[in-house]
């Protein structure tokens, strides 16, 4: 069948670049007519035709929130959009406080802030990440046999560390905590599990739970974002 | 006698009318206090209370969102919904969308919906009872409220960030989810799938024949048997891990630690060509009786305990 279809090669070609079109609702008069033509044609539009006509038959599924919620964080880290800021939000917003809801909240911001920019640039290093991966985390995970998986997934647990910072101020104080004593206890386990693999390069139950800490550390700040987002 | 003078006679008529007006008027405003007070105060409490009943197929699609309160979905025998919702607040109210519009329904979704974005706590709570459709499938969102489910066949996902979710006698495929909170699964038959991060895991007297469980530093206990063919993988971290099952019980045990220790309670046949132990840590690899089901668990730091129920 091939072989025949590579024999009249120029209207097979013609109707390959213009079938997507005509799938996609324009007129292409030529498709039909050469599918008359062409059996392998025939049968490759009768497949298509099919695939269309099923898929238009199964329910709409709605992608979740946490699909949304990533979207949103993707286009906002990247200036795309922006999220809407209330004005008081606006006032204090360069005091890096913009998502506490209550004055006291901002007032608290100013302090912590005021209290961040008298420590030493060393300490705030350290206070800026809520126990994130550390700098020997990343070259252990980096050289412990899942190259490209790994720095994907550390990069994105970086990236969304980094959109949970911006916003936890936003979070209610009960549900801040929770989040937050989950990532404690992740990040536990992540600085353990990397000891163990620097310790022991071949324990593989060590390397399974490092990778596991930081899915289940990607998903709970996917959570967290997705609930901020509600 | 001058025009502008009123006699005494009607001066203490008019008095006297005065006088009994006011005290009607007072026992009215008394009346009127005494009703008025009580709604006052159920005003201020802020109390909603709404029933629905709707008629829908024999296995709909059940949705629920929720930020706060208690959330309980029991299965019947009736193909109805019948929702019950408590809004502790004034600024909640309930939303409900039936699809299709006409006829029964297939797909029913219930949420609370928040009045004011900036109310957070016990002012976005409300409480659901639902009885639904034994064969309904389920799908809850319940941030920082409990969830009790009981009596379903069909599938149920729940997730949650801070609340307790009780699940007991569901047949169809268990997905449970929670940050922080605790999950406590009993007489599960269908597959199970549960994770939290901080929270502790319970399973009771499962049916089920492929059973998941993992929490980071929660802790797992398992009490029943392991169906024949069956598949159980439970993972803590720093947590403990207790399993208890009956002397009967026939599986097939891989149980690996990296730093937490492994007790073993129960008569456990070494397997003749094992793999390699890992160069440290703890493993116990064998036989319980016939080893039909098999059974791992793992732990990084938390002790691995299984025993005998009596």
């Amino acid at each position: 069948m091939a072989e025949e279809r590579f024999g009249e090669s120029a209207a097979c070609w013609r109707f390959d670049a213009e079938l997507p079109a005509y799938l996609e609702g324009e007129a292409a008069p030529q498709v039909t007519a050469h599918a008359r033509e062409c059996q392998f044609c025939e049968v490759v539009l009768a497949d298509l035709e099919e695939l269309r006509s099923a898929s238009r038959a199964l329910p709409r599924e709605e992608p979740s929130r946490a699909v949304w919620a990533n979207i949103r964080t993707a286009l906002a880290a990247e200036g795309i959009i922006h999220e809407p800021v209330r004005a008081w939000q606006r006032w204090f917003g360069f005091l890096g406080v913009s998502h506490s809801p209550a004055p006291i909240g901002a007032l608290a911001g100013l302090l912590i802030l005021a209290s961040m920019l008298l420590v030493p640039s060393k300490d705030l290093r350290r206070v800026g990440s809520i126990g994130g991966a550390s700098e020997g985390a990343r070259v252990a995970i980096a050289s412990i046999g899942y190259p490209g998986q790994d720095s994907d997934l550390l990069r994105t647990v970086q990236d969304l560390e980094g959109s949970f910072q911006a916003r936890r101020m936003s979070l209610e104080p009960s549900v801040k905590a929770i989040y937050e004593k989950s990532l404690e206890s992740l990040n536990t386990s992540i600085r353990e599990c990397t000891e163990s693999v620097q310790r022991e390069p071949a324990n593989i139950l060590a390397r399974e739970y490092l990778l596991a800490a930081y899915t289940r550390k990607a998903e709970v700040l996917a959570s967290a974002l997705e609930f901020d987002a509600r | 006698m001058p025009a502008n003078q009123v006699p005494k006679e009607a001066t203490s008529v008019l008095d006297r009318y005065l006088k009994a007006n006011a005290r009607e008027r007072q026992q009215s405003w008394q009346i009127l206090f005494l009703f008025l007070i009580p709604a006052g105060l159920l005003g201020a409490a802020g109390v909603a209370h709404l029933e629905k009943t709707i008629e829908t197929i024999a296995n709909p699609r059940i949705s629920l969102a929720n930020l706060q309160g208690q959330v309980v979905v029991r299965g019947w025998d009736k193909s109805q919904v019948h929702a019950t919702w408590v809004g502790l607040s004034p600024r909640v109210e309930l939303d409900t969308e039936v699809l299709p519009h006409k006829g029964p329904a297939e797909k029913v979704h219930f949420s609370t919906h928040v009045l004011d974005p900036l109310v957070s706590g016990k002012d976005c709570a409300a409480d659901y009872t639902l009885d639904v459709p034994v064969n309904s499938s389920l799908e809850i969102r319940s941030p920082q409220g409990s969830v009790q489910i009981e009596k379903l066949q069909g599938d149920a996902s729940v997730e949650s960030v801070g609340g307790t979710i009780s699940v007991t006698d569901v047949a169809g495929h268990l997905s449970v989810r929670s940050v922080g909170g605790n999950i406590e699964i009993i007489r599960p038959s269908g597959r199970v799938e549960a994770y939290s991060i901080t929270g502790n895991l319970h399973f009771v007297s499962p049916t089920s024949s492929k059973l998941r469980g993992s929490t980071t530093s929660g802790k797992i206990t398992y009490e029943g048997d392991f169906a024949p063919g069956g598949d159980y993988t439970l993972s803590a971290y720093s947590g403990d891990m207790e399993i208890l099952c009956p002397p009967s019980a026939s599986f097939e045990l891989n149980a690996k630690s990296v730093r937490g220790r492994l007790e073993n309670a129960v008569a456990i046949t070494p397997r003749r060509h094992a793999p390699s132990p890992p160069a440290t840590g703890y493993s116990l690899l064998g036989t319980h009786n016939t080893g039909e089901a098999t059974v791992e668990l793992t732990s990084y730091s938390g002790t691995i305990r299984i025993r005998q129920q009596h």
